[in-house]
């Protein structure tokens, strides 16, 4: 039983750690907490959704297409509406809860508040003693360990990568030594879409496909922005996992009504002792 | 010099007549309307008015002294369902629960905003988000206080004295009215008064204000759970006037409506986020037919607010009258 909740919270958190790897990113560089990928994740779902069950797309193409969307809707939002209120943060936020707020509505508008069952696309799972993994849970956390890996990679290795470090370091800064903001700001918000359209599109098939199902995924996320610090891959992973596994285990042992509630104590204690999140920066 | 200064002075005063006379028409139409009107009428209006002092005491916390919150709508869940437990379960009188349900939600206020209010950027707006959400999660699994999704029923209406009762529509509009203008009315006093200036100066320059010797963090504090009291004491109103009570009325959208019903008003102004109020309520309500529309309609046009006009209506007018002269 432990040991199954455990597996479950592993999963369940590297995927809040997928989402929360691009907010961290977009938060860190334009001081935009993205409200709006808790809708992008909605969308995307559906379209996923929609690809596999209508058209028959292989899964593998359905995910590729719930990236390219994600990243497509990211940058348009801040192409044009963040960049228009470049400093002004109170207004940046407030346009993202409404785009949170318009794209889940829309969910609802075009296909109904009814929850859709997302088919399986990789049947059985690994059965051993005192768990059972299905192959569809190894997917997610293989999935989002490697993307993991290379949003790693791009950040230290590429020379974007390098702009966008700099950037979230200062921005006056990097702009006086050269660096091309705007793009910078385009490639933080087309990863964290990304990012987002494949997190959805790789819970989808173990939860379901419904308008609201953006919101716990998103609360979470920007509570594991919150823990991991600004800047901190490593933070942000271990600060998913970490909170995946508190939920999973407190809903089991402390109570099954209040697991969606413990994401809420566990950022009032880290806001109260640890106002920078637990990581810090790298 | 002084002529110009004699005629602002003249046309401060022929305004201030203006604004007066506007209120009198506006507070006669309002105490005509249950009179004049259907009893669907009453009852939208009934609503407009719940949501204008929700969107009012809003203001006192995010366009008088800034901190952007995303809570109220929970403050105003605490205050119904306070309310109504005190009189379901607690057998006491609305008349006693009333005034609880606003001290609790404000001493609630206090210990979340003491804390909160010390954050930076929009840590505090996230956590207030979050905890809107958390309220919603607890009134909706705290099933053998709250009833949870089954909702509370049989809330008491207050009990009738003097020969007045509640249980009639026409009376409980009047009370709500009547709570409605001295909420406002204390609002309108407490932002022209020496501690509303204190607020404004927190706006403007949280640093400065602290620097010449304000306690900025006791201020934010009280004007905060000022804003959630009242909140608090309109849930308890709202409780004991439809009755039932259901966990999603009090969900993220609440919150989110008030805050879309203040931008489109005018924040820092009192009197737009009224206005708001009064205007998205009537324009809820005419869509009826298109629910599933509503909402859709309404986050674009908060963004179509913050690109246009992010001052709102009250910008607007401003502008316009600034163009004129």
């Amino acid at each position: 039983m432990f040991l199954q909740q455990l597996i479950n919270g592993i999963i369940i958190g590297a995927a809040y750690a997928l989402i929360a790897l691009g907010l961290n990113l977009i938060w860190s560089i334009t001081d935009i907490p993205d409200f709006s990928q808790g809708g992008i994740y909605v969308i995307t779902a559906y379209v996923a959704y929609f690809a596999v069950k209508m058209a028959n797309f292989p899964f593998v193409v359905s995910l590729l297409m719930a990236m390219v969307l994600g990243a497509g809707i990211a940058f348009c939002i801040e192409r044009f509406l963040y960049r228009r209120w470049t400093g002004r943060g109170r207004i940046q936020l407030l346009c993202a809860i409404a785009l949170f707020f318009l794209l889940s509505n829309m969910a609802i508008l075009l296909w109904t508040a009814k929850t859709k069952i997302f088919p399986s696309y990789l049947p059985g799972g690994i059965s051993l003693v005192g768990f059972a993994v299905s192959y569809q849970r190894i997917v997610v956390l293989a999935v989002s360990l490697s993307l993991f890996v290379a949003v790693y990679l791009f950040i230290m290795r590429t020379k974007m990568g390098k702009a966008i470090r700099a950037a979230s370091q200062d921005r006056e800064a990097a702009e006086v030594v050269g660096i091309n903001i705007s793009s910078v700001n385009s490639a933080v918000f087309m990863i964290g879409g990304a990012l987002s359209g494949t997190a959805a599109v790789l819970i989808s098939p173990l939860y379901s496909v419904f308008p609201t199902m953006g919101d716990l995924p998103l609360l979470k996320s920007l509570v594991v922005v919150i823990l991991g610090g600004f800047g901190s891959v490593a933070g942000v992973l271990i600060g998913g996992l970490g909170l995946g596994i508190v939920e999973s285990l407190g809903g089991v042992y402390i109570s099954s009504a209040y697991q969606h509630g413990f994401a809420f104590f566990v950022l009032i204690l880290v806001l109260l002792f640890f106002p920078k999140g637990l990581f810090g920066r790298v | 010099m002084s002529d110009t200064a004699l005629e602002n002075k003249q046309k401060q005063k022929r305004a201030r007549t203006r604004n007066l006379i506007i209120l009198a028409v506006v507070l006669v139409v309002m105490f005509l309307i249950p009179q004049v009107t259907s009893e669907y009428v009453t009852y939208v209006v009934v609503l407009a008015i719940i949501w204008a002092i929700l969107t009012g005491s809003y203001d006192l916390t995010t366009g008088y002294t800034g901190p952007l919150t995303f809570c109220h709508g929970a403050f105003y869940g605490i205050g119904a369902y306070a309310s109504a437990l005190l009189t379901l379960k607690g057998g006491l009188s609305f008349w006693v629960a009333f005034p609880i349900s606003g001290i609790l939600v404000f001493l609630f206020a206090a210990i979340i905003g003491y804390p909160g209010l010390r954050l930076k950027g929009h840590y505090f707006a996230v956590t207030t988000f979050f905890f809107g959400h958390f309220m919603y999660l607890v009134i909706l699994n705290s099933v053998s206080l709250t009833n949870g999704p089954m909702g509370l029923r049989n809330i008491p209406p207050p009990e009738g004295f003097l020969g007045i009762t509640f249980t009639s529509l026409n009376s409980s509009y009047y009370m709500i009215l009547i709570f409605g203008i001295i909420a406002v009315a204390f609002l309108y006093f407490l932002v022209n008064s020496g501690i509303g200036k204190i607020l404004i100066s927190i706006r403007e320059n949280e640093e400065l204000s602290q620097a010449i010797g304000v306690n900025t963090a006791f201020y934010k504090v009280l004007a905060f759970s000022i804003g959630a009291g009242i909140a608090g004491l309109t849930g308890s109103l709202f409780a004991h006037f439809f009755r039932l009570l259901h966990p999603t009325t009090f969900a993220w959208m609440t919150s989110e409506m008030v805050v879309i019903m203040a931008l489109v008003g005018g924040l820092g102004t009192l009197i737009g986020p009224i206005i708001g109020a009064g205007i998205v309520t009537l324009i809820l309500e005419l869509m009826r037919f298109a629910p599933e529309f509503r909402f859709i309609i309404w986050s674009v046009a908060l963004i179509a607010v913050l690109i246009v006009e992010p001052r709102g209506l009250m910008g607007l007018v401003s502008r316009i009258r600034g163009g004129k002269k």
